[in-house]
């Protein structure tokens, strides 16, 4: 979800063309024959389709999660043929139906934040879905069912596809561990090794909840003024700012940094492929954040039927481990755990998706209110933060 | 011309009157809201960090074209006057340049610059360094070279492109009179390329002046530009559209007055 909220336009740009070498693209076509294979073993009918399938399905999301290898095989036995095109940043659906294309939409793969956030501000955007329709739903983590960011009013919003959290990547040939906390980056023994993401909320979050504000995602201006002075004291020691996770991994894998703040497990498979060593490792204290993106219907979905026989295939187990193995992200649909391969597997802390509720995914909110909500800021001043630390 | 009119109302001039309209809207939360304020040009105005990004942006434009413009011209006159047949091999080769891709070249002088890279090993290799030089890469020098190859061959063509309008003849016959070589380069070379230098200083400046790529991944944390800022302001959560355009209306009449001035100096110094 977080990678997703940075701009994600540079890094369909880098991954697609520049880190041929060390980019998600490469690394899916290698896993392409897998995932194929292990679709395969599932079967391509969809459940709940009460209505007839054929014909097209617009998908609008992240690049990849439209499963280009793994949904094959069902578009192709109900004849359906995906016009899918990817997003660059996270509210770029809500750009598009408000600027005519409302009907012309199906799938949409927003994350929890944005999906949250939308819900929340009771903007237009997803429709409730039926889930009699997408009867292996039943199977997701109990986590993700009734996930309380994609809940309104009573009604579900979306159903989760792959999740992960936002460690610290590092080099263990220069750093046995991480600090115990994010504001102990400012240390000078970190002079030029840390590489930060271009995401202003994770990152405000981070140094909030290193400072232990009593909300880190809703911070007074006096508080957010502080979190900002403690980061710009970090900011001596930061080498770059990745404009995206295959950014900073290039950055990483080069040796221009030995630290990625806010990074991405798969940023470790991604340097291994070009045989350097990264390890995972959050600061103990503080830990990090958790992120998720959900498949959801546009309003006014044009390619009803489609839409939810393709959602009910990607939650079955086989399509869920295949997309998420693809992605090298965390799985949701628990009999896909098994089906997992372990390296991909062992990245991510599957405890906390056992857990009811949304466990830690569903508590641990990281965005800021859109709007100032009397003393507590808005989304465009933690903008507006970041950038004065960028700038500074 | 007609046709040429059309596209430029319909390309330029009306996306353009949309982008000024939106900047005196308003962002609440997701939505944009029609309306007349000056509140996003007064914030611009005001704000220090705004001020700062936009010095600091024309400072790496002027630079940027203060190395690509004589550069530039250099390469153009050696193609026009002193390899005269073999201009236009060299002209083919300075294209195959422009074939590969934008960020494929920025990632490309990553390469040559990075602590790690070609020019550091290099130069530790010969033993004239110890330790790998840290400016050459994140920074704004490596901002400057990395735009200064982007856009050399971009600068190249339209000074090419005036010299060929140019007769050896008026070199010679200036020369026969008496002038030196800098003194003809100044007095008859460059008034008679004025058009073709514009040109090359406008690609070389205005389009450094509104790149944020480069300084995304070559600039490191203190490089950023007054491009990265508008961008950040079209893209996510937080987003606000209007102030963006606002900011993009400022920059393009920084831009042009910066330009203007400088047109207005090589005209002076032509003079004399």
């Amino acid at each position: 979800m977080w990678r997703t909220i940075v701009d994600d336009r540079l890094k369909i740009f880098l991954d697609a063309k520049l880190n041929a070498d060390v980019s998600r693209r490469r690394f899916l076509q290698g896993a392409a024959g897998l995932s194929t294979l292990t679709v395969l073993g599932a079967g391509t009918q969809a459940h709940a389709a009460d209505g007839k399938l054929g014909g097209e399905l617009n998908f609008l999301g992240w690049d990849g999660e439209h499963g280009g290898n793994v949904a094959k095989p069902f578009l192709e036995a109900n004849n359906i043929k995906m016009n899918a095109s990817f997003q660059s940043a996270a509210d770029e659906a809500l750009t598009r139906l408000n600027t005519g294309g409302r009907g012309a939409m199906d799938i949409l793969t927003p994350n929890k934040d944005f999906q949250s956030a939308i819900l929340k501000a009771g903007t237009e955007l997803f429709q409730p879905l039926d889930l009699g329709r997408i009867p292996t739903a039943s199977g997701l983590f109990p986590a993700f069912k009734d996930a309380p960011w994609l809940v309104r009013d009573g009604k579900t919003y979306g159903i989760p596809i792959i999740w992960g959290d936002e460690p610290c990547v590092y080099n263990p040939k220069k750093w046995d561990a991480m600090p115990a906390k994010y504001t102990d980056f400012a240390d000078p023994k970190f002079k030029g090794e840390l590489v930060l993401l271009d995401d202003p909320f994770g990152n405000i979050w981070l140094w909030a909840t290193s400072l232990e504000m009593p909300e880190p995602s809703r911070l007074t201006a006096a508080q957010l003024e502080q979190v900002l002075e403690a980061m710009l004291k970090v900011k001596p020691n930061v080498v770059t700012i990745g404009a995206s996770h295959g950014d900073m991994a290039d950055v990483l894998v080069r040796g221009d940094a030995s630290i990625g703040v806010g990074g991405w497990a798969y940023q470790v498979m991604i340097a291994k492929e070009k045989g350097v060593e990264l390890v995972v490792g959050s600061p103990s204290v503080d830990g990090t954040f958790y992120w998720s993106d959900a498949y959801a219907i546009a309003v006014d979905a044009p390619n009803l039927d489609n839409a939810y026989g393709f959602i009910d295939f990607m939650t079955k187990p086989e399509s869920n481990a295949a997309l998420a193995a693809e992605l090298a992200s965390g799985c949701t649909v628990e009999a896909a755990y098994a089906l997992m391969p372990e390296d991909i597997r062992s990245m991510f802390p599957y405890d906390n998706v056992r857990k009811p509720g949304g466990g830690i995914l569903g508590t641990q909110i990281v965005v800021p209110p859109q709007e100032p909500d009397g003393d507590i800021v808005g989304a465009p001043s933690w903008v507006e933060a970041w950038q004065t630390f960028k700038a500074s | 011309m007609l046709p040429a009119g059309i596209f430029y109302v319909v390309f330029f001039a009306i996306p353009m009157l949309c982008l000024l309209g939106l900047s005196f809207w308003r962002a609440k939360g997701f939505e944009l809201i029609p309306d007349f304020t000056l509140e996003n040009y007064h914030k611009i105005f005001t704000s220090p960090l705004y001020r700062a990004l936009m010095l600091r942006t024309i400072g790496v434009a002027f630079a940027t074209a203060l190395i690509v413009v004589p550069i530039a011209f250099a390469i153009a006159y050696i193609m026009r006057f002193v390899f005269e047949r073999r201009g236009q091999l060299i002209l083919q080769i300075i294209l195959l340049s422009l074939f590969s891709g934008y960020l494929v070249r920025i990632y490309a002088w990553r390469t040559i610059l990075g602590k790690q890279g070609l020019l550091n090993s290099t130069l530790q290799w010969l033993g004239i360094i110890e330790e790998p030089l840290e400016f050459l890469i994140y920074s704004n020098i490596a901002v400057v070279i990395t735009l200064s190859g982007l856009l050399l061959p971009l600068a190249v063509l339209p000074l090419y492109s005036a010299m060929l309008n140019v007769s050896r003849d008026y070199i010679e016959a200036a020369r026969d009179l008496g002038a030196g070589k800098l003194h003809t380069l100044r007095t008859v070379l460059v008034p008679m390329v004025i058009p073709g230098l514009r040109t090359a200083f406008a690609f070389a400046f205005l389009l450094s002046a509104g790149d944020f790529v480069t300084p995304a991944l070559v600039g490191g944390s203190q490089s950023m530009l007054i491009g990265n800022i508008i961008a950040d302001q079209f893209r996510g959560i937080g987003s606000n559209w209007p102030l963006g355009a606002g900011m993009a209306f400022v920059v393009v009449a920084v831009m042009l007055l910066a330009y203007l001035s400088v047109m207005r100096l090589i005209r002076w110094a032509t003079r004399w």
